[in-house]
């Protein structure tokens, strides 16, 4: 009986989704932002023909040459900068750089069966060892890790494929890809 | 672009041409529609759970670590969506009383008929606990092996076994249920 059961499952849906459906989803991609990861580098080994006028020779030439003699100028100021390390060796500062901070991210999340913090504190990456929420019981998720002293956007990934903004913090929306991430910043604790 | 692999589309996708991510759209969306219909139970709640599937996958396109199994991290979205959509449903229908037998009988109009049958079997899948549905339709339906089941909805594979054979075992009771009544 399963084997019939399953030839009638496996029959397509009928009727089919409506021609619209194609269109509806590419409506909402176009409302979202274009990927740009590999534009420059497609841009940079992609070959083109370029059509190069005479004038735009001169051009460069003398961009060429009004680069060097800024870099000239410049010299001088790079040895007085280069003598800075030696200053700062000679005569440290007395301030001592800031510890990460400890904090804590809590999800509610009833039905999820992993749930990891990601940031520009961890690279984004969901499979960082320090940053794997546990389930502390009523579908409650929680990690304490350190996060460097300034400001930071992070959000919850649920399940590695669901990406949760935290309710409880302010909403950034991320330009590379239009994903409303969460702001935080951390302070030194006195 | 049609005859393209998934890889070389999604590559062409982040490198920003969108336009190109409706090959990947008209590839899958048949196959997985039947997918959602069968867990969700109506074609609005598929379509639903199907077109955010596929937003949510352009969206986080560039994370799509083996590009040219796109297919198979869009059906792994989908499933996570099927069961949020599915649970919230769950919740909406919870103030219904569910007299199975009566649904089923109900339905009898022509038991030879191919499509009575069908929407018996249709009936009674939405009569198995959602995650014996899901484990029956990835196992017999998308005829996934155990342990691709386990990757995709990180369940241990005896318990996949279990669900397996309790919906069996449920749907051959709903489905005698009607033909010896």
């Amino acid at each position: 009986m399963m084997k019939d059961i399953a030839r009638e499952l496996r029959a397509p849906l009928s009727p089919p989704l409506s021609a619209s459906f194609n269109g509806r989803v590419m409506a909402a991609v176009r409302r979202m932002p274009r990927h740009s990861r590999f534009r420059l580098w497609s841009r940079l080994t992609t070959p083109r023909t370029v059509t190069v006028i005479p004038l735009s020779w001169g051009l460069l030439a003398a961009s060429l040459a009004l680069f060097a003699i800024i870099g000239a100028t410049r010299a001088f100021d790079d040895v007085r900068t280069a003598t800075k390390p030696i200053v700062t060796a000679l005569f440290p500062s007395s301030r001592v750089p800031e510890a990460p901070q400890r904090v804590q991210f809590v999800l509610v999340a009833p039905d999820a069966k992993k749930v990891a913090v990601v940031g520009d504190f961890n690279g984004w990456d969901a499979g960082h060892a320090s940053y794997q929420a546990q389930h502390r019981g009523g579908g409650v998720w929680s990690v304490t890790a350190p996060v460097p002293v300034g400001h930071h956007r992070y959000s919850f990934v649920v399940d590695d494929s669901v990406w949760v903004a935290d309710p409880t913090a302010p909403r950034v929306v991320d330009n590379d890809f239009g994903v409303a991430n969460s702001a935080i910043v951390v302070q030194e604790q006195k | 672009m049609e005859g393209s692999s998934d890889g070389v589309i999604v590559a062409r996708v982040l490198r920003g041409d969108a336009e190109v991510f409706r090959v990947l759209v008209e590839r899958y969306r048949d196959r997985y529609a039947r997918y959602a219909f069968h867990m969700l139970g109506n074609r609005e709640d598929a379509e639903e759970a199907l077109q955010d599937a596929f937003t949510r996958a352009y969206r986080s396109l560039s994370r799509c670590e083996e590009p040219e199994r796109f297919g198979a991290w869009l059906f792994r979205i989908l499933v996570n969506r099927c069961r949020t959509l599915g649970s919230r449903r769950g919740r909406r229908s919870r103030t219904f009383v569910v007299d199975e037998v009566a649904i089923l009988e109900a339905a009898e109009d022509h038991p030879a008929d191919r499509n009575a049958w069908r929407e018996e079997i249709d009936r009674a899948l939405q009569q198995l606990r959602a995650d014996q549905r899901e484990a029956f339709l990835l196992k017999y339906v998308e005829d996934m092996g155990y342990e691709e089941m386990s990757q995709l909805t990180g369940v241990g594979v005896s318990a996949l076994k279990m669900r397996v054979m309790r919906a069996c075992d449920r749907l051959r009771e709903l489905l005698s249920e009607v033909h010896s009544a």
